[in-house]
């Protein structure tokens, strides 16, 4: 190794605080959507606690509220949507394409220092009493009736929006731009196309959003009247406004997390991606439809029949790109040399919760039974599957798979394999019995239930501690493997991909010389292949 | 990693060239996520006026359309004034493309007068920003668009300084460039605007 490693050197705090180095940008994120995560767990771990009982009696209906608001505002704005695209992504995306940072280095630091201020903003609101409107904002509670921080929250998450805004641009300049030479489109890793139809979305959805939080602050500030029934105002304007991008939102987090599982099952069953081509565009055609999908979210709003109907059966059109990833993944184990490593567990992990997930999906895209399940916790265990049940598995998984070359080091698999599996129990623990609650009926959002529904929430509260030691258990090793994991080569695995050509952890300069790409992104299966280094 | 197999061109491009392409890039995309940002408040509008029984509402005043499209014109001439300054610098007339820069900024201050002039002839028909919907729009949309003058007029004024200190040259105008592209799409969203507000 001729150059130091982008972790050894420059030292001391400073160096890290100024940095742009893409990779030291990234562990500037980790820590911080880590630290989001745990605030997002607790009060989770509280709303358990509430549910343990039919009676509303641990905390106040109005404290409740608080609680699964900033539940959902923390674990959606500052860890599930950066959470993917900021860590693995800034790490990843300029070594997979044999660069060495991102288009824009300063842009990528200003990025998280807005995370970091727009974050801030939001947890003093949380010191200040809260907001209570659950994550969505609807109008008019939030720009009348409320008596939480809206204001302090909208404006934190609207400072957050850019760092989003930012982190896409880069990207997507990035891909257009740095790519090493012979490194045509069709020969980027299914990670990198993920990473650029999540940029699209971020590009173009994020600015919606910021506008209408922008919108209800103006309202409950300045006295704005867009949304105000009293004055004339729409607040199913409000509706529309907020999932044009909040359902893009669900594709944020969720297409980076398909781009891990591409690389996890490639590298693990030592076998081409089956149908690249198609797995690549389903990326671009699940950014594309989610754009006009969102009225799903109104069927029971009060918008018209027919705008109903559209929207149905264009959610129903995702499921097509979303399918085309699951069989190829599945058709690609077929003949593998399948290893039970730990990132596989999370990839098979994901492709089982994410199946589950988008199969309830559509569920809920059929007008009928949407109308009956609407506001339960069906709804809730859908978007848990597809949110923790995929975008945290495939976080996880592909923090363990790069965590070699991000830390240099080892982790110790016994207990890695472990906590995946109490990972994987936990989780079905806590939301599987929440589809049936809701099936029966149960609301979402209420401090209090009958006692019928008590055997099933306690399940819930009970698979919630089992996954909430899971969590910590991974959180514990890595941060021990950094010191006292055993050091590991440039490539432990035996993967393809350019970042495995360079020393664990890289130098700062990523190559030492700009890499010239003559191959196929995945070069398992055939019989010239051969570990380039 | 293996050397550059034999035979593969990889085609030269300088290195500045190379960096002021992925710049214009980088713009491009930002103003793209911008215009979602108008796009967000057009769609407001749109939809207010769509629900919307009588136009303009009931109690509201009519729009004026004569000083507006005054407003058009001295924008219009803006844009076309920091056209002619980029020409003039590529050809090396550094003395004349400042002084088109310097067009450029007195016609943006012109626009941003004629605005303020609307806003209160409006407001002195009638027309508060929290009476209702038609109102909370019509100043939101303007005034999110002059808030982007201002910006853009910050930096003309910079980058005013920055020519008549003989800072920009044939080899080196991509700040000009990339300010005018900022430029001319605030223009763009004003044309839009003046179309959909004023005169439809």
């Amino acid at each position: 190794m001729s150059a130091e490693s982008y972790l050894a050197s420059p030292r001391g705090v400073r160096s890290w605080l100024l940095t742009t180095d893409h990779k030291r940008i990234a562990i500037l994120y980790l820590v911080s959507v880590t630290l989001f995560f745990f605030l997002g767990s607790a009060f989770a771990v509280a709303i358990r606690l509430e549910l343990l009982t039919p009676a509303g009696d641990a905390v106040q209906a109005d404290t409740y509220g608080r609680l699964f608001t900033m539940h959902g505002v923390v674990m959606i704005f500052f860890f599930l949507i950066p959470a993917i695209p900021t860590v693995l992504g800034n790490f990843l995306v300029p070594m997979m394409i044999g660069a060495r940072d991102l288009a824009f280095p300063r842009l990528n630091l200003l990025s998280w220092y807005v995370y970091v201020l727009g974050a801030s903003i939001s947890l003093w609101a949380i010191v200040h009493g809260g907001v209570d409107t659950g994550w969505t904002f609807y109008t008019p509670f939030s720009t009348t009736y409320s008596n939480g921080a809206v204001v302090t929250t909208g404006i934190g998450v609207f400072i957050t929006g850019f760092s989003s805004i930012l982190t896409g641009l880069n990207f997507i300049v990035t891909i257009h731009r740095m790519r090493a030479p012979g490194l045509g489109w069709y020969r980027l890793p299914l990670f990198i196309w993920a990473h650029y139809a999540t940029s699209l979305m971020m590009v173009l959805g994020t600015p919606v959003i910021a506008m209408t939080l922008l919108l209800v602050v103006a309202e409950r500030a300045l006295g704005l009247g867009i949304f105000d029934p009293a004055r004339g105002g729409d607040p199913i304007l409000f509706q529309h406004l907020f999932w044009f991008y909040s359902h893009p939102a669900v594709y944020i987090m969720v297409l980076p997390a398909m781009g891990v599982i591409s690389e996890l099952v490639t590298a693990f069953a030592k076998k081409n991606i089956f149908g690249y081509r198609f797995v690549a565009w389903a990326s671009i055609a699940i950014a594309v439809l989610g754009f006009f999908v969102w009225g799903h979210h109104m069927f029971v709003s009060g918008q018209s029949a027919y705008a109903g109907m559209v929207f149905s059966a264009l959610s129903f059109l995702v499921a097509v790109p979303s399918a085309i990833k699951v069989f190829n993944w599945t058709a690609t184990l077929y003949r593998g040399s399948v290893s039970f490593r730990t990132p596989m567990l999370y990839a098979f992990g994901f492709i089982g919760l994410f199946t589950i997930g988008g199969l309830t999906g559509l569920f809920l895209s059929a007008l009928g039974l949407d109308v009956h399940v609407h506001d339960t916790y069906f709804v809730v265990a859908h978007f848990h599957y597809i949110m923790v049940g995929g975008t945290i598995m495939a976080f996880l998984g592909g923090l363990h798979y790069w965590w070699p070359k991000i830390s240099g080091s080892s982790y110790p698999e016994g207990w890695a394999r472990f906590s995946a599996l109490v990972i994987f129990v936990g989780f079905n623990l806590t939301f599987f019995p929440q589809f049936l609650l809701g099936y029966l009926g149960m609301p979402r959002r209420y401090h209090a239930y009958p006692p019928e529904l008590q055997v099933l929430n306690v399940m819930s509260s009970a698979g919630a501690s089992i996954l909430g030691v899971g969590y910590l258990i991974p959180m514990v090793y890595l941060f021990w493997s950094m010191r006292y994991g055993a050091r590991v080569a440039a490539n432990p695995w035996g993967a393809s991909g350019l970042e495995w050509t360079t020393p664990s952890p890289p130098p700062t300069c990523n190559f030492e010389t700009t890499p010239v790409v003559t191959q196929d992104p995945y070069t398992y299966s055939s019989e010239e292949a051969q570990v380039v280094g | 990693m293996t050397d550059a197999v034999m035979g593969e061109l990889v085609p030269y491009r300088s290195p500045r060239a190379h960096a002021d392409r992925t710049s214009r890039l980088g713009m491009v995309i930002f103003l793209a996520s911008w215009a979602m940002l108008f796009a967000a408040l057009f769609f407001v509008y749109g939809m207010i006026r769509a629900r919307a029984d009588v136009w303009p509402p009931a109690g509201a005043p009519r729009l004026p359309i004569a000083l507006p499209a005054l407003a058009t014109v001295v924008l219009a001439s803006s844009s076309a004034a920091l056209v002619r300054s980029l020409a003039l610098l590529e050809r090396g007339r550094v003395r004349s493309a400042s002084l088109a820069l310097g067009a450029a900024l007195v016609l943006g201050t012109v626009f941003l007068v004629v605005q303020t002039t609307v806003w209160r002839s409006v407001h002195a028909a009638g027309l508060e920003p929290a009476t209702g919907p038609y109102g909370s729009a019509f100043y939101s949309l303007t005034g999110l668009h002059a808030a982007h003058v201002v910006v853009g007029l910050v930096a003309l004024a910079a980058l005013v300084i920055g020519a008549l200190r003989g800072s920009y040259g044939p080899a080196r105008l991509l700040p000009i460039r990339l300010w005018a592209m900022y430029w001319h799409f605030v223009g763009v969203v004003w044309l839009l605007l003046y179309v959909t507000v004023y005169l439809v």
